[in-house]
């Protein structure tokens, strides 16, 4: 009853404040002030201002390991998780006895796709090159080639981060055997907010092979990223709580500004938000009253 | 009697996977009519499904066609209306509906988590005036003596209506679908039943019975008349326009473009595509009421311009549908943006031979 009756204290103090609250962002409107005014003929703009806050955009490595709830049942799911764990599918997932040439053709079907079920969104870092491993285990022998395709949804679209291939001699004796492989990413996607991937994984080579790709910790990829997105911005909207015509305003630093036509005579309610990746912060609000 | 008996459980059962559970009214009506049916697009899987085939319209029926290849001999003018200048709304029935979905991509809309909404949008707003549906104006409809042929205009979008307000629920039946189809004709103001279609589009989670049955088909399209839609207004042409992805590759997924998520909403282009242009050119959706045909065009076997092209060159990613002539492809659309369609049937193309054209594609294969 008391953490009930606190927490509507501290939401009146920031409403009445004009202090929003959120989760990685938070903005506050310091002009015009309050239940200030001004005279519409001396000023035909008004200059709306703030202060913003943002969560700290800082280089990070996002590890998504390769998983598989089952083995030859109709719900499988390969699947990426940021977490790691025992697979119900490891020991399975792949059973491929293939004796090919050096660069062979990988068949179509024989790819399989890891679409991540967590991890989402993640800012991308697309200035460093993404590495990761698919160990191979069971009966082998001979040289194994993995391809991979790292493709993502960003803004809605499809569009693919990078492809890079790695190979290693399968070792017979071992419990499995590492194939790392590097993806060069597509730089222009650098600092996008992804909002879903998938790795596609290709097998083939001059082997001999029967097995499947080990899971439970042993394949995974490393995505560089961010730990909060790095698309930041705050936009203001005029008597419109619903932001339905947003102003961009400009934002330096940790305070932002904007200027818009002083509009008509009366009171007024200005709105703030700011926006990281998808994270939007609750609204700042002013009230001030335009005088001829 | 015992062929009377045998045709009443067929109907029956034909009622089933086309109405639906949950509309005694309608299953009634069915079983007093014959084996009439909506025009279904069977999945790829499904295209010599006895049961999803139209029904034949006389003599000699050539059979269904062979699975990835086109249904050949040309289609003919029944005598029924088409649309020749048409509008196409569009409504998402229950997409904000509690329990529509059950998962959320970051920074897509809770109501539309995968972009189907707003691909199946697009594609209806950037159809007008392609190639592709330009294949359509050959045909016409003919208006005291006079041949009014089908024309192409660059806008062909009605409009978008996300019904949250009229519950929907799993396993609608048919004729809870031409009801929302009715209630769209309100929401728009429509008057010109004759010129426009309604697709009437469902969320993950709340589809149309036959479609989750496994009946084997992706989409249908059909035309209100009394007999089968008892209580809704006659005239209506829609859509009934499962959320085909999950129907995987059998509906589509993948089948242009084979990237994970590149390839995910192929289907819904595709689908919608084939019952739109279907309605555009048989919105009567072969219907004979007392004697009198409703239909516009198709072939002796009762194949559509699109039942006539769906799934040709489609391997399931054997190899690439646009190297076979008339295969599945992207076209560019009036937005400049690429959507995979199926082609169309031409009584024109192949030097009056007809064959499967618009989608880039056409013989000889160039796309």
């Amino acid at each position: 009853m008391k953490k009930i009756a606190l927490l509507v204290v501290i939401l009146a103090a920031s409403s009445a404040a004009g202090i929003a609250v959120a989760s990685t962002s938070s903005v506050t409107i310091t002009t015009p002030k309050v239940n200030s005014s001004l005279a519409q003929h001396h000023n035909p703009y008004t200059a709306v201002a703030g202060t913003v806050s943002f969560a700290n955009s800082a280089p990070a490595t996002s590890r998504f390991y390769l998983r598989r709830d089952g083995c030859g049942t109709t719900n499988d799911n390969p699947h990426l998780s940021i977490t790691s764990g025992t697979d119900a599918g490891d020991g399975c997932g792949l059973i491929l006895d293939q004796v090919g040439l050096v660069g062979d053709a990988a068949p179509q079907a024989t790819f399989t796709d890891y679409a991540a079920s967590d991890g989402m969104p993640l800012a991308l870092d697309g200035t460093h090159a993404i590495n990761g491993q698919v160990s191979l285990s069971g009966g082998q022998v001979g040289l194994a080639e993995v391809d991979v395709t790292l493709e993502a949804l960003i803004g809605g679209q499809a569009v693919t981060i990078g492809s890079g291939s790695g190979s290693a001699l399968l070792d017979p004796t071992g419990t499995s055997t590492p194939v790392p492989f590097t993806i060069s990413p597509n730089m222009a996607l650098d600092g996008s907010d992804v909002q879903a991937l998938d790795l596609r994984v290709t097998i083939h080579g001059p082997n001999v092979y029967s097995g499947f790709v080990a899971l439970s910790g042993a394949s995974y990829v490393d995505v560089p990223s961010y730990t909060a997105s790095v698309n930041k911005s705050v936009s203001i909207s005029l008597d419109d709580p619903t932001f339905s015509s947003p102003i961009p305003a400009r934002v330096s630093g940790s305070t932002w500004s904007v200027a818009i036509p002083t509009p008509a005579v009366g009171k007024h309610t200005i709105y703030a938000e700011s926006t990281q990746g998808f994270d939007t912060s609750s609204p700042a609000s002013t009230t001030y009253t335009v005088k001829k | 009697m015992k062929l009377k008996k045998t045709l009443t459980t067929i109907a029956l059962a034909v009622a089933t996977a086309s109405l639906g559970a949950g509309s005694a009214t309608g299953s009634t009506s069915l079983a007093q009519s014959t084996l009439r049916h909506p025009l279904y697009m069977p999945d790829a899987s499904h295209q010599t499904a006895s049961a999803l085939q139209p029904p034949p319209i006389c003599c000699a029926p050539t059979g269904p066609p062979v699975a990835g290849e086109p249904a050949p001999v040309n289609m003919a003018y029944f005598g029924g209306h088409v649309q020749v200048t048409p509008k196409i709304y569009l409504v998402f029935w229950g997409w904000g509906e509690t329990g529509a979905f059950d998962h959320s991509t970051p920074g897509m809309p809770t109501y539309d988590p995968d972009g189907a909404a707003a691909r199946m949008t697009a594609f209806v707003q950037a159809m007008g005036g392609t190639d592709w549906a330009g294949v359509s104006t050959q045909y016409y409809e003919t208006v005291n003596g006079q041949n009014v042929n089908i024309q192409n205009p660059s806008n062909v979008f009605g409009g978008v209506w996300y019904d949250n307000t009229n519950p929907i629920h799993n396993n609608v039946s048919g004729l809870e679908l031409a009801q929302e189809a009715q209630r769209a004709v309100a929401h728009f103001g429509v008057v010109d039943l004759d010129n426009s279609q309604f697709v009437i589009a469902q969320p993950q989670l709340y589809n149309e019975a036959g479609f989750n049955s496994g009946a084997g088909y992706c989409a249908w399209h059909d035309y209100t008349q009394p007999q089968y839609y008892p209580g809704v207004q006659p005239g209506i042409s829609f859509t009934n326009m499962p959320y085909v992805l999950n129907s995987g590759s059998g509906c589509g997924e993948n089948s242009v473009n084979t990237d994970y998520y590149a390839g995910r909403l192929d289907g819904f282009t595709i689908v919608m595509g084939h019952e739109i242009e279907e309605t555009i050119t048989d919105p009567g959706a072969e219907d004979v009421i007392n004697g009198v045909n409703l239909g516009g065009w198709y072939d002796y076997s009762a194949y559509e311009n699109g039942d006539k092209c769906a799934w040709v060159g489609y391997s399931e990613g054997l190899l690439p549908p646009s190297v076979v002539p008339g295969g599945v492809n992207a076209i560019t659309g009036n937005d400049g943006q690429q959507y995979p369609v199926q082609s169309l049937w031409s009584n024109d193309s192949a030097g009056g031979v007809g064959y499967c054209a618009g989608a880039g594609d056409d013989l000889p294969v160039t796309g």
